[in-house]
């Protein structure tokens, strides 16, 4: 009997969300809440519904609110999968947002591109997103963030122009795609540049916490700064271990897994530690999101570029809807396309029509004074 | 000569670090083999009562504003009755039902799973860390090594709460039947121990050595959901000692520490993890009952 | 059909079948492994690389994925099956990671943890229904063959089925390598039907999601094990909207049916006798 008026509970709220559909514009969103991700979730989750908030306030897109359908996929492509099916079929979402995971992302580009719906990846920075083995451009897949060449690329820039050191370690993690291509992309750079990398080591990510061993045998080479191509606690941990084996000198270089919760994690150690980064978070212009995000979670949002990168796709994604004048997904993804000079909050974007990549996006390094992040410098390497 | 006392320095320190990571480890891997030695299951679960002693650790110092000894001491109750009442909860209807271990398995699996979603829900996936209640500054050793104060103070505590058990399981009525039911627990059951008491207090045992495990892994790294998967490691480490053992476990810690950072640092970091496994699968076919287990004979 | 359901439904036959594979060795020959997604991934990166790197095509390199498995699978068994119970166990998980841990180090072949992408789709739903069908059918016949008679013999009684003149030793291999066939295959299609495979795909956290189907359906029971399938895949699905809240529920629901139901939903019977029995229990 129970089970009975549950199941025509659940009937009637499918009925009412489909009397629903015709007045709203259907977004789906790929979040990582559980599983390896699970630390970026929340603050992914938060920020989109933000997004959508304040659009909607403002009397939303062509006139219809948005509505953002979330569904997790367990941070693994095999599931996310599944999720984007199910909102392609069941949910008939315009377009899809997220996920952060390269992998997952690489999985549903097929599947995107069938069904012709376009999918902005916010922090999936592995070339193969938007760009399919041969080189062809998956017309489909998009993506907000810049990639692991440019971003490897920052990283030996930096290290070799702007701080003037020679001599590199590598730390990075075997088990994920994002570092093992980031130190892929800055060892050449850095080579290219006249650095020499003295030391290589790898470790294993999710498991391992003890980067002792590595760091070490790193401590025994000349090395002047140390680069950390990983998130996380795979970040903060070897900062900490580093300093408690007395490595005072060297200095830590990273890209965009930097996250301030790592203050917490490796306190005082984080001084003068540079990042490659999407955004600073005294950016004037991003203000009004941390107040807002602030009021709305009682939160300070401390892994912010996930969030804000959730948080500008949709905005970047309504005003496409605006510019093709309707909701219909092939004329969303032209228009996605053809952006040009688009003012978002954390920068401003112009889309490659070749590769779906953000054209010449800066990107900001970050330096870490007294436990908080601040603003370094704007850089573009030649 | 300057090479080979670089050489020497370096590997006394990767020594040191072995040493430091197998004590982490022995305090997880005794909580693992002292619930095998009774039960005679490998209980998965375990990694989340050590999560649930970080957190409970983490809110007693952050939200109730405790100090150090006082949050300790509420962690090792709260992880301690939370293995009590997953016990009962989960594994005793089990054990009463049947004798085979592997549904034992499977439930401590499944709540393996329910105790880190919900901790993934209702606090949230962030990576925190305990205040620096316990120092972890550099500490030199006669010059040829360095370590952190943490790591002097986390080899004192493991070694003082492994002597506490051992005099525990020595000395006191319910040590002796722990380990009579670690014998036999149906035998010991008929001699008159109340084996649900007795298990009970196996749990509540493992579970205060877990949080003890999860508060120093929260110090010395981090403290997230997702935390109790090192235990993995201990489980390995209890497995070569020789499951059902206590001085195994701990044996069997220290070399898979020693393993670790050695290969890491001499051989190859990729090469870690495996081996991790390959000497699992070594010791499990040139001895199964590990280095210090009672052999098991096929019972006819 | 919506190209969702159709998803979960090569999902379905692709999980139905490595959970025979797992079902055959834990439910009728007795031995408890935590490490068979090595073998999925072992299928999955044999059919990858030749379809994608020797153009081979999809269907012969789907069966070499499963024998690639096999082979392995063989070598494996030989020493590791003497252990006993929990010992099989613990070395299928070492040996599970260790596979995976070679898959992530060998890049030249595998390209590492960054996946191995450009995979053909090539499995199609008639191909996934189709594979499904056929193992099903060898696979009754397999278990109610003289050679599946003779597992079941050594799960319940590994001595009296040797003192029986069974060759104990070599029923366990062969359940093993059968059932490494099983999920090679299944990872094979799984790799066409993501297009996109990375090692990470194939963790313990697989592993043990195959046995605790198994156990979910009942030990011995192989249409059990495909209910068991059929329900899990579906909560998952199902739960989607409350999506952070499944891997709760998957858990919470492994511990319940642990709790009140240990022999599994169908307990050791098959489908037909299950109903029989329990119409006669009404009557």
């Amino acid at each position: 009997m129970r089970k009975s008026v549950l199941f025509l509970a659940m009937l009637c709220l499918c009925v009412v969300s489909g009397a629903w559909a015709e007045e709203t514009i259907k977004v789906g969103y790929l979040a990582g809440i559980t599983g390896d991700f699970a630390a970026y979730g929340q603050p992914e989750v938060n920020a989109v519904k933000l997004a959508a908030e304040e659009i909607n306030a403002k009397g939303g897109v062509l006139g219809k609110k948005l509505e953002i359908v979330i569904y997790d996929y367990k941070s693994r492509p095999e599931d996310a999968v599944n999720a984007v099916r199910r909102l392609i079929d069941h949910d008939k979402v315009v377009a899809i947002l997220g996920s952060a995971s390269s992998g997952a992302n690489i999985a549903t580009a097929p599947l995107v591109n069938r069904a012709g719906i376009p999918q902005i990846g916010t922090l999936s920075t592995n070339p193969l997103v938007t760009v399919d083995e041969k080189g062809k451009v998956r017309p489909f897949m998009f993506r907000i963030c810049f990639i692991d060449p440019y971003q490897g690329r920052l990283i030996g820039y930096f290290a070799a122009k702007e701080l003037k050191k020679k001599k590199a370690a590598i730390l990075y993690d075997v088990g994920s795609d994002y570092s093992q291509g980031l130190r892929e992309y800055f060892t050449k750079s850095f080579t290219e540049y006249g650095g020499t990398i003295v030391a290589d080591y790898g470790f294993r990510g999710g498991q391992d916490m003890d980067f002792r061993a590595q760091l070490t045998q790193i401590k025994a080479t000349d090395a002047e700064i140390l680069v950390l191509p990983n998130i996380g606690k795979d970040l903060a941990l070897p900062i900490k271990q580093a300093s408690e084996l007395g490595m005072k000198d060297i200095i830590y270089v990273g890209g965009d897994g930097y996250g301030e919760f790592m203050v917490e994690i490796a306190g005082k150690a984080l001084d003068g530690s540079y990042w490659m980064y999407h955004l600073a978070r005294q950016d004037p212009a991003m203000k009004p999101f941390f107040d807002s995000y602030k009021a709305k979670y009682n939160d300070d949002c401390q892994e912010f570029a996930i969030a804000v990168l959730a948080y500008d796709s949709l905005y970047w994604l309504a005003d496409s809807i605006t510019r093709a004048g309707t909701a219909e997904p092939k004329a969303i993804r032209d228009a996605l396309e053809a952006t040009k000079e688009l003012k978002l909050h954390h920068a401003t974007l112009t889309m490659d029509p070749k590769t779906h990549n953000p054209l010449d996006k800066d990107a900001v390094v970050l330096t870490v004074q007294d436990g908080k992040s601040v603003f370094f410098k704007k850089i573009r390497p030649q | 000569m300057k090479e080979v006392s670089h050489g020497l320095e370096t590997f006394l320190q990767q020594v040191i670090n072995g040493l430091s990571l197998g004590s982490v480890y022995a305090l997880i891997a005794v909580g693992y083999s002292l619930v095998y030695s009774v039960l005679l299951f490998s209980n998965f679960a375990h990694g989340g009562f050590l999560v649930v002693g970080g957190y409970a650790c983490y809110a007693a110092l952050k939200v109730l504003g405790a100090n150090i000894w006082v949050a300790s001491a509420m962690s090792l109750v709260g992880a301690g009755i939370v293995a009590v009442v997953t016990e009962r909860l989960a594994y005793k209807p089990i054990r009463e039902r049947t004798n085979v271990t592997l549904y034992l398995l499977i439930a401590s699996m499944g709540m393996s799973i329910v105790i880190e979603n919900l901790f993934v829900i209702f606090v949230g996936g962030r990576f925190r860390a305990l205040p620096p209640v316990i120092p972890t500054s550099p500490v030199s050793l006669f010059g040829l090594a360095t370590t952190s104060a943490f790591d002097l103070l986390s080899l004192v505590a493991s070694v003082v709460f492994l002597g506490a058990l051992q005099i525990f399981l020595l000395r006191t009525k319910w040590g002796l039947a722990i380990r009579a039911a670690a014998y036999d627990l149906r035998t010991a059951g008929l001699m008159g121990v109340n084996v649900n008491l007795l298990v009970s207090i196996v749990f509540f045992v493992a579970g205060a050595l877990a949080a003890v495990g999860g508060i120093f892994l929260s110090v010395r790294y981090t403290l997230y959901p997702q935390l109790g998967g090192i235990t993995i490691k201990a489980f390995v480490a209890a497995v070569i000692g020789g499951l059902g053992s206590l001085p195994g476990a701990v044996v069997g810690s220290i070399i898979l520490g020693l393993a670790e950072m050695l290969t890491a640092g001499f051989i190859s970091s990729q090469l870690r993890d495996l081996v991790v496994f390959s000497l699992l699968v070594v010791t499990l076919l040139v001895k199964p009952s590990g280095l210090f287990g009672k052999n098991v004979s096929e019972k006819v | 059909m919506s190209g969702y359901t159709e998803g979960i439904i090569i999902l379905l036959c692709i999980n139905a079948i490595a959970g025979m594979g797992v079902s055959l060795l834990t439910g009728f020959a007795g031995v408890f492994s935590l490490g068979h997604a090595a073998y999925m991934a072992l299928g999955a990166y044999t059919t990858a690389i030749l379809t994608v790197q020797y153009s081979m095509h999809w269907l012969p390199a789907i069966v070499a994925g499963g024998i690639v498995a096999m082979i392995v699978a063989y070598f494996i068994g030989v020493p590791t099956l003497r252990l006993m119970g929990d010992y099989f166990a613990i070395a299928s998980l070492g040996l599970g990671e260790a596979i995976r841990l070679i898959l992530e180090n060998w890049q030249s072949v595998t390209r590492g943890a960054r996946g191995y992408p450009g995979i053909d789709p090539y499995t199609t739903l008639p191909v996934a229904v189709g594979a499904f069908l056929i193992l099903l059918i060898l696979m009754f016949n397999f278990i109610n063959s003289r050679y599946g008679r003779a597992c079941k013999a050594c799960r319940d009684d590994y001595i009296a089925a040797s003192l029986l003149g069974f060759n104990t030793a070599n029923i366990r291999i062969l359940a093993l390598v059968l059932s490494a066939f099983y999920c090679g295959v299944a990872g094979a299609l799984l790799g066409g039907f993501l297009s996109f495979i990375q090692p990470v795909m194939f963790d313990m956290m697989k592993s043990t999601e195959l046995t605790a189907v198994v156990v979910f359906g009942g030990l011995g029971s192989m249409s059990g094990t495909l209910l068991g399938t059929l329900v899990i895949t579906l909560v998952t699905e199902l739960f989607r909207p409350i999506s952070q809240y499944r891997m709760l529920i998957y858990g919470a629901v492994l511990v319940i049916i642990m709790v009140i139901r240990p022999e599994g939903i169908l307990g050791n019977r098959e489908l037909p006798s299950f109903f029989r029995r329990f119409l006669r229990r009404d009557s």
